[in-house]
């Protein structure tokens, strides 16, 4: 039992332990969510901690460890988790996510019993889905997550277009996963009969060595990246995002947003672009102009909206945009910008959905006309809106200014996307300021009208709310102030993958050397430079 | 005492003040204030002691803050002279307008919030002059962007004030971008953001000309939002809705100058094309913002175009090729602005937030030491000798005449008529004459915490042109060779610019006289403002600060907003309606038409049933 097999277990058992507690008992209910997702928190951070100490296996994973009994031999399944530098900074953030999102979902007053364990199989799921070394359970684990979303949505959602919102979200995703699910099934039968497994280092390390058919790869790669880009609102596939979070209650928000919205990146990242460098490298350039569709064309949405957490949705949406430019770049900086903006963008979506939330808890609303003022009264509220919005558009002290400024120098280096990153810094630097400010403006600032409705329910968050906000906050400040803790980890691993999804392997002197190392594999068609 | 640790103390001190302050005490305002006055004293005490130990000469060190590839980002500290003038600036002028701010904010409700964000604002400041790469000084560039957006919106609930902190950081935002992409491309020669490397990597500079002009004009842009240059200027008048101080230590003698430090900090890298475009963006803002101060009515809006005006006289002598000229105008001028921002503080305090200079007057005898010492930053702002404005006011326009372009030395010129024209007609109206409102006759002296920096501040206008300012930066400039001079006493000092460059002198002295005699034919009596009748629609335009505001609103900011309603249009129409409405529709209708085939008759089961099995029978059989 390894700390990883801990962090995936605890929030799972205890899902399947509140499913015995009769539901009259609420208190117990909250309490044992919060507890769970604290200790989950705590032995990721002993984890993260302890990552550079620890001893690494021979495919440089960490902390590895297995559930026996969990999985299928005969088909090459293994529950088996493990940790690098890429899925380090993503458990931890996501288990910090986690916590405070269950701190946040105080709002719930129906169904507790429910809610607590769907929000703790979320969590298990998604923190198991990163840590994955098996690309089943990379798979499974995320549908384990993502169908409680959809749940969480229809029945404790609010607004008008709660139920429009529940389909949009479940068809949409379902059917990028089942492109992905497609996809990755399809990387399975690219291994010869005899060796086929779901481990991804073996994955990798064997279409490190015998490159894949370019056919499969075309075929293949596209499915990856619109699969997994549906599931993280690649442009034009993001409409259920805004609408989605904007009826989704905080806590489910903060997650799906802040963590679960990640793993179609970490997909991107982890099977895709080492697996198939050539398709790799053919589909860069069109990324690399959808991710403009995210940071321009979403930013001027967000730009134009009347509800707060539909401009939160939006945001959202548009950073992803960020990672996108950084994936393109396909080189080490760039690359490792990415990795760093999808840490700094969980715990920052989660805090402006767990902002959000406590502003409608209030307030009854987030058409942003009707409030107002709120920082005469809201404090520590209006204090955490600000540095979110401050965040938000990539201001130094935050971590979400290295991730973008790194994705911008790295992306700077290839010469074919200069024009896409001047595009995307005026995405970054001015429509991510006109919208955050419009919302603080708006929002927290100008006079206080004393008699609105909700008046008399607007106070400060008391000092056990403020646990979760200053809890995110700390952590974008330290991983802001100290960007090394996240870097020097990410870095080899980024190396690693970038050198894979950038080999050109045209020669075609050494291909058939390769092939006959192993016995048995298709035979590896001579290709010229990958770029259609 | 290790010498090396004094300027991480000296930087980070008031950062730990501004954390403290929100953490722990913002509940105690005396608490508050001492830490963060506490913070900037003992700055500007270690920057002394740095010099007295360590002297001027140029060190450098830094440690790695992140490294990916390339990308390598390094946290350090320079000394050199220029950077250790301008943080004795920061420190001083910033020590003293602390202490002013503590009797100004006295019984404000965010009062340690204030003190919280000043020492945010003096970390940041402190980090751009410290900076020893371009990413940290673009880090800190934004940082002093944050800590003007959170002390102009101070007071929040004024719409004015939130409205105005908005514009201002997105105004600086559009600086910015032009200044990322110019450290973009520099970074991609050099593979390097420290300015020593740039500075060498750049003499062998093999690449087109106009290259590095581009990038040169792209850094510029940094300094145009920030120092509020033309076309970028319309944000700091509208700054002026933070509290007084916040105008005098942030928008008067500090940030707003950090465009120009830039500047001068990285001078290398502009080649003589971009100097070109530099010194004119100067000279017009120099010319536009004095033209807008003659028509103003609020005090402190006055002296914010004056601010724009005078900053547009130091991009030029950059632009003109002086560094050392406009260095040494931006240390006068942040001791006389700030003098003039907390003397106008001060009057403001004591007419109950009264900022109408036509409801002032009569002060002389009520505000004894407010009025002297605003009459002696005006001087120096004017350039009067033996005031220090003069002497740097001087430089600059010796820099023009040096650099042979006689059409900038006529505008400077110009200006400085200008510039008297608007002082005294601010100062007569004011602070003369009788008291022209009810609030101006009860108006008393300030307490001794506010007019104390007062004192101090106008000791150091009078005296900042003489004590050797101009020769310090010019052996940095210039080299060693000017090193050698020798000190020369005070009397040579009085008089150097009459003999060194008479032209200069007497050129900004006559246009002193002018100046000051068409304000006193116009405004020592006055009641109203005469000038809007003489000059009709001029006024007009002046007064309505030649309606950049109007123009920018209908065009660029419509264009963006136009933009954004058509993305939304799209994305409420195009793809959540039309795609996502025909895939909808499309599964509807067909889930319709299938339906169709499910009637529950039973024989027609039967008989698709019976044809089922023919059709897998001949399938399997027949073929």
């Amino acid at each position: 039992m390894t700390i990883l097999t801990l962090i995936f277990l605890l929030p799972i058992l205890a899902a399947i332990a509140l499913a015995f507690v009769p539901r009259n008992f609420a208190v117990i209910m909250r309490a044992v969510a919060v507890g769970v997702t604290f200790v989950t928190m705590l032995l990721a951070v002993q984890m993260f901690w302890q990552f550079n100490g620890a001893p690494a296996d021979e495919h440089g994973y960490k902390f590895v460890g297995t559930i026996p009994g969990l999985g299928a031999e005969s088909l090459g399944i293994a529950c088996k988790f493990g940790v690098d530098g890429l899925n380090v900074g993503l458990v931890l953030m996501g288990a910090i996510v986690a916590f405070a999102a269950a701190c946040c979902a105080f709002e719930i007053q129906s169904r507790e019993k429910e809610f607590y364990l769907l929000l703790l199989t979320m969590t298990g799921g998604i923190l198991g889905a990163f840590m994955s070394l098996d690309l089943f359970f990379f798979y499974f684990l995320h549908e384990l997550a993502l169908v409680p979303t959809f749940i969480m949505i229809g029945v404790w959602g609010r607004g008008e277009r709660r139920n429009y919102a529940t389909f949009q979200i479940t068809l949409y995703l379902s059917f990028g996963a089942l492109l992905a699910l497609i996809g990755l099934i399809a990387l399975y039968l690219q291994m010869p009969a005899d060796a086929r497994t779901f481990a991804i280092p073996a994955l990798t390390q064997y279409f490190a060595a015998h490159t894949m058919a370019l056919g499969a790869q075309n075929f293949i790669f596209p499915l990856l990246l619109f699969g997994f880009g549906i599931l993280v609102s690649l442009w034009p596939f993001h409409s259920w995002a805004a609408l989605g979070y904007s009826s989704a209650p905080s806590a489910t928000a903060m997650l799906h947003a802040g963590v679960l919205k990640k793993f179609g990146l970490y997909g991107l990242i982890r099977v895709a672009l080492p697996m198939m460098p050539e398709a790799t490298q053919g589909w860069m350039t069109l990324l690399a102009w959808l991710c403009l569709g995210n940071i321009l064309y979403v930013g001027w949405v967000a730009i134009r909206q009347k509800d707060l957490n539909l401009l939160y949705g939006n945001s959202s949406v548009a950073h992803m945009g960020f990672v996108f430019l950084g994936i393109a770049s396909l080189n080490l900086v760039g690359v490792t910008g990415a990795v760093l903006i999808m840490v700094a963008h969980g715990f920052l979506a989660a805090l402006t959905f767990g902002l959000s939330g406590f502003i409608y808890h209030h307030t009854g609303t987030l058409v942003m006309c009707e409030l107002g003022g709120l920082a005469r009264r809201m404090r520590f509220i209006g204090t955490a809106f600000v540095m979110a919005a401050m965040a938000g558009c990539g201001l130094p002290g935050f971590l979400n200014f290295w991730g973008e400024i790194t994705v911008f120098f790295g992306a700077w280096t290839e010469p074919a996307l200069r024009a896409v990153v001047v595009l995307a810094i005026w995405g970054a630097l001015i429509i991510g300021a006109v919208y955050m400010l419009r919302a603080v403006r708006t929002v927290m600032h100008g006079p206080s009208d004393e008699a609105r409705a909700y008046a008399p329910n607007v106070a400060d968050a008391t000092l056990w709310r403020k646990l979760p906000y200053a809890l995110l906050i700390a952590s974008l400040l330290v991983f802001g102030f100290f960007p090394r803790l996240l870097t020097e980890k990410i870095k080899p691993v980024t190396e690693q993958i970038v050198s894979l999804a950038t080999a050109v392997r045209t020669a075609p002197d050494s291909a058939p050397a390769i092939i006959a190392e192993v016995p048995g594999a298709p035979a590896a068609p001579l290709r010229t430079a990958a770029n259609p | 005492m290790n010498l090396e640790a004094l300027p991480w103390l000296i930087l980070f001190l008031p950062l730990l003040a501004a954390g403290i302050i929100t953490l722990f005490t913002l509940h105690h305002q005396a608490v508050s204030a001492t830490l963060s006055i506490g913070a900037i004293c003992a700055g500007f005490v270690l920057t002394l002691a740095l010099i007295k130990f360590g002297g001027w000469d140029a060190r450098e060190v830094s440690v790695h803050w992140l490294a990916v590839g390339g990308f390598n980002v390094n946290f350090g500290l320079k000394l050199d002279a220029l950077s250790l003038m301008m943080l004795l600036i920061v420190t001083g002028v910033g020590s003293v307008i602390h202490i002013f701010a503590y009797g100004y904010m006295r019984g404000d409700s965010g009062f340690s919030r204030f003190f919280a964000c000043m020492s945010l604002f003096t970390f940041s400041m402190l980090g751009i002059v410290l900076a020893t790469d371009f990413l940290q000084l673009f880090i800190a560039w934004e940082l002093v962007g944050l800590s003007s957006y959170l002390l102009i919106g101070f007071w929040f609930e004024k719409p004015s004030a939130a409205d105005a902190a908005k514009k201002a950081f997105i105004t600086n935002r559009l600086g910015d971008f032009g200044f990322i992409l110019g450290i973009l491309t520099l970074w991609f020669w050099c593979s390097s953001l420290n300015f020593t490397d740039i500075s060498h990597g750049l003499v062998d500079w093999k690449g087109p000309h106009w290259f590095l002009t581009g990038a040169g004009l792209l850094i510029f842009c940094g300094a145009v939002g920030k120092s509020a240059q033309f076309p970028l200027h319309v944000w700091l008048p509208d700054a002026m809705e933070g509290p007084t101080p916040v105008s005098a230590l942030i928008h008067a003698a500090t940030m707003v100058a950090a465009g120009v430090y830039m500047l001068c900090r990285v001078f290398f890298i502009f080649t003589p094309e971009a100097l070109t475009v530099i010194a004119w963006i100067g000279g017009f803002t120099a010319l536009l913002a004095a033209l807008i101060a003659v028509q103003q009515n609020d005090i402190k809006r006055i002296l914010a175009y004056s601010t724009l005006s005078q900053l547009g006289y130091m991009v030029m002598a950059v632009g003109l090729g002086g560094p050392t000229p406009a260095m040494f105008h931006l240390t006068t001028h942040a001791f006389f602005k700030a003098l003039l921002f907390l003397g106008a503080g001060s009057v403001i305090i004591a007419l109950h937030h009264e900022q109408d200079i036509w409801k002032m007057g009569g002060l002389r005898k009520k505000m004894p030491v407010t009025f002297w010492t605003f009459l002696v930053a005006t001087l120096a702002l004017c350039g009067v000798p033996p005031f220090s404005g003069f002497y740097s006011k001087d430089a600059i326009l010796a820099q023009a005449l040096h650099a042979h372009n006689y059409a900038l030395f006529a505008i400077a010129a110009f200006v400085a008529v200008l510039t008297t024209f608007y002082m005294f007609r601010l100062f007569f109206v004011a602070f003369l004459g009788e008291p022209k409102a009810s609030a101006a006759e009860h108006a008393h002296e300030s307490p001794g915490v506010m007019i104390w920096p007062l004192r101090i501040l106008a000791v150091a206008s009078i005296v900042g042109g003489l004590i050797g300012i101009s020769e310090l930066f010019n052996s940095l400039f210039v080299g060693a060779a000017a090193e050698n001079a020798g000190p020369a006493n005070v009397f040579t000092q009085l008089i150097e610019p009459f003999q060194h460059t008479p032209v200069a002198a007497f050129g900004g002295l006559i246009a002193v006289v002018i100046g000051f005699l068409a304000a006193k034919a116009l405004y020592t009596k006055a009641k109203n403002d005469p000038l809007p009748a003489k000059l009709g629609a001029l006024s007009r335009a002046m007064a309505n600060r030649f309606y950049f505001d109007e123009i920018y609103k209908a065009t660029v900011i419509r264009l963006h907003d136009t933009i954004a309603a058509i993305a939304d249009w799209i994305d409420r129409w195009i793809v959540e309606g039309f795609c996502i409405g025909l895939v909808r529709g499309g599964t509807d209708l067909t889930g319709r038409a299938l339906r169709l085939v499910q009637t529950g008759n039973l024989q027609t089961y039967a008989f698709l049933f019976v044809l089922g099995v023919a059709v897998v029978l001949w399938f399997v059989l027949g073929r």
